[in-house]
């Protein structure tokens, strides 16, 4: 055990030593940055050439959330990688509590030698669950903070058990209030705790990076080794054990298709916006949804009525295909790499239903309901199941739903759309899982 | 240099071992023995008080774990009021309604907390269920005598000052676990009522709790007093009934007789009943050869809102 607990000290102690250097690069890397906030000072632009990572802080209340996240602001203003916010400018976000509708995007951003963060706080469970599934904001790796003084409270669990909910893989652990706790055994005392917890929730216990330090002396500028170095380890360690998110570019591609036209003299166009991925000329590609599905391939491809070879995500396009009709496709299909998608019936979803405030329903609904569900291009009526523990949903709560489709669409996990009744919009929601279509639903609907 | 560092961590901690199983008094308190860490890990994981208190706790009574306890027990509930006190006025709008029926009474109850993190909490669940037996035995108290039908209403105030057991108040209570959980806490209201024998009580909590048993707890409550209707059909009903009033929110009980006045309605009665739309809740209730005489609907948050308005 003693052994155990030395050879920790050890790797504690070597973590807290390599920050001189890196401090040093970051400051190299400042320089540029720096001078480029000066010169758009009256309307800053948004540089895009640094990978986007979304990064929350969790912990429970007074451990120093908000502090750490202006401390980290403040650290590296230092470096010009970011603006200082005070305590109080993060803390309340007045504009937001005026409208009394918590959509809580990040108003925080930093940027670090490698990356450019947008940082969020958690409002609370119901709120976090809304924003991840109307979309607005995203986590792909957060900072758990724990006192040294306190260990794991109530409220870190709850958070823990929120962040493996909505899928946040990576968590990096910071031991905050450090200087407040005489002496170091303590804090591995600490770190032990909160290792435990993370293998309780799943989570890779033995290996999370732990950094230790105390957000308020890097404020207010005293104990370096504690306050500004531990904060830049911490960000050094984020930088390294968060993954990027894949990129759209990288994905199959799939263009939902808005229209389709008939050119004579040059046969069929499909138009719409590149959801993601790469087209080039020449590419096999597959249409799909509304009960059909046809195998082609792209001869031609335009954009403002100029050919191009190649088109990639977020372009507007229009695809010349070979030896399709135009009464063969409609809007709503998809066109695809073959085989990269699928359509499907059943589905389960994660569903934020709006409240009457939001321009919701202010009635409830139960099982066998019947709203129009948009997605991509499509719109198609659905048929709602609740979970067996819900007997009704109420509106502004989010709820687990099957929904099942009058025809199978293009649908898979991880796709957000959209309910809709009559003039309504009654909710939003996530796919989380395809289930398999079973016979009955067929015969139901004719 | 990383070996040598680890080398000398190695030994220094051995040699702590062994120096502290003989010399343990000559040991002034400014590092922790490795006796004295096994005991703080097994004190913290017995009470959940931050570390640093149940370091004090060890230290002040010389390794007495029973000891050690006790005085954090009492230094919680202190330091719980000074925490109460400084985040007083901290706006607390989510929370449990908590609802538990024991044979012709029921009572449901409002607790009102900042996040919904905290909702979650089993201190908290614990804290409503603690409020609605509370408020349960001080209606027993209070109407022993009385026979009929009785429904008191109680604001904040007047719960804070019931008594749970061994002399303490709900506001004690309210304080231990503020202390706890860091965050402000008020007990918003509460109902009772109670019923003739030959009445029944219907009960829907929404958005539940799962796990707690005894008391329902969620973010909406209603308690529906109806009479007659089948034999045996009477939790069934009071159920549809109950879920009824949570969804639709109606605001008065209106006549049987009412003609319905389309999507705004407001009267119990004439509204469209929401396990059948194709009848309006009287006409439901006729089939059942029913009546309903009252109803209370609670939704977590609304009176709070509503003052801050």
């Amino acid at each position: 055990m003693a052994a155990l607990v030395g050879l920790r000290a050890c790797f504690s102690a070597l973590q807290l030593s390599s920050p001189g250097l890196l401090h040093s690069s970051f400051k190299l890397s400042a320089v540029p940055l720096s001078r480029r906030t000066f010169a758009a000072e009256a309307k800053k632009t948004y540089s895009r050439e640094k990978p986007h990572v979304n990064i929350g802080t969790i912990g429970h209340v007074d451990h120093g959330k908000t502090t750490l996240t202006a401390a980290i602001t403040k650290v590296l203003s230092d470096a010009g990688g970011a603006n200082f916010k005070k305590y109080e400018d993060i803390d309340n976000a007045p504009e937001e509590k005026a409208r009394g509708i918590t959509i809580n995007a990040s108003h925080v951003e930093y940027t670090t030698a490698n990356r450019h963060y947008a940082h969020t706080d958690c409002p609370g469970h119901a709120d976090y669950v809304k924003n991840m599934i109307t979309g607005t904001s995203q986590m792909d790796g957060c900072i758990l903070v724990v006192a040294a003084t306190d260990g794991q409270m109530p409220q870190t669990r709850e958070h823990l058990l929120l962040a493996r909910q909505i899928g946040v893989d990576h968590v990096v652990v910071f031991i905050n209030k450090a200087d407040a706790v005489e002496d170091k055994e303590m804090v591995e005392l600490v770190e032990i705790e909160i290792r435990e917890l993370l293998t309780e929730f799943g989570y890779d216990g033995e290996n999370t990076p732990v950094v230790v330090g105390s957000a308020l002396c890097a404020l207010e500028n005293r104990e370096p080794e504690l306050g500004v170095n531990a904060v830049m380890n911490l960000l050094d360690v984020v930088d390294s054990y968060v993954p990027l998110p894949k990129r759209e570019l990288e994905k199959p591609f799939l263009l939902p298709i808005e229209g389709v036209y008939s050119i004579p003299g040059r046969g069929t166009v499909v138009t719409g916006t590149m959801e993601r991925g790469i087209i080039k000329k020449g590419d096999d590609c597959e249409f799909l949804g509304h009960n059909r599905s046809f195998k082609s391939v792209v001869t031609g491809i335009e954009m403002f009525h100029k050919s191009l070879d190649r088109a990639e995500a977020g372009d507007n396009l229009g695809a010349l295909v070979r030896g399709l009709k135009r009464e063969d496709i409609r809007r709503g299909m998809v066109m695809c790499k073959p085989g990269s998608i699928m359509p499907y019936q059943t589905i389960k979803a994660q569903v934020y239903v709006l409240s009457k405030e939001e321009g919701g329903r202010h009635k409830p609904f139960v099982t066998n309901f019947m709203p129009v569900m948009f997605s991509l291009t499509w719109d198609m009526a659905c048929r709602v199941t609740l979970p067996d523990d819900k007997e009704m949903v109420m509106p502004g709560e989010d709820t687990s739903l099957t929904l099942t489709l009058r025809q199978p669409m293009v649908l898979e996990k991880g796709q957000r759309f959209t309910l809709r009744d009559g003039n309504k919009t009654i909710g939003t929601g996530l796919v989380t899982e395809i289930l398999a279509a079973k016979d009955e639903d067929q015969s139901n609907w004719g | 240099m990383s070996f040598t560092f680890l080398f000398r961590t190695v030994t220094r901690d051995f040699a702590k071992i062994s120096v502290c199983q003989h010399v343990q008094s000559l040991h002034t308190g400014c590092r922790l023995l490795a006796a004295e860490k096994a005991l703080l890990m097994k004190l913290r994981k017995n009470t959940g008080y931050t570390f640093i208190n149940c370091k004090k706790a060890l230290e002040k009574f010389d390794n007495d774990i029973a000891q050690a306890e006790t005085w954090l027990n009492e230094q919680a509930q202190k330091e719980g009021w000074s925490k109460a006190n400084k985040l007083q006025g901290r706006s607390a709008k989510e929370g449990l309604v908590g609802l538990f029926i024991q044979d012709t009474a029921a009572v449901m109850v409002e607790v009102n907390c900042e996040t919904d993190f905290v909702a979650r909490n089993e201190k908290f669940q614990q804290l409503v269920k603690d409020v609605a037996f509370a408020t349960l035995a001080h209606h027993r108290n209070k109407t022993q005598s009385k026979t009929g039908y009785v429904k008191s209403v109680l604001a904040g105030d007047e719960l804070s000052k019931l008594g749970v057991e061994e002399g303490a108040s709900l506001s004690d209570r309210v304080a231990v676990t503020i202390g706890r959980l860091g965050e402000n806490m008020s007990v918003r209201r509460a109902v009772t009522v109670e019923v003739p024998a030959e009445w029944h009580i219907g009960s829907y909590v929404h958005g539940g709790v799962r796990g707690q048993t005894e008391v329902a707890m969620g973010r909406y409550g209603a308690l529906v007093v109806f009479q007659a209707g089948e034999k045996g059909e009477w939790e069934v009903l009071g159920r549809k009934l109950g879920q009824h009033i949570v969804g639709e929110a109606p605001v008065s009980l209106g006549n049987m007789d009412d003609l319905p006045c389309g999507e705004s309605e407001t009267r119990l009665l004439p509204q469209t009943f929401l396990g059948d739309p194709s009848r309006t809740v009287a006409q439901f209730l006729r089939g059942q050869q029913a009546r309903v005489l009252d109803f209370v609907r609670f939704q977590c948050g609304e009176t709070a809102s509503e003052e801050a308005k």
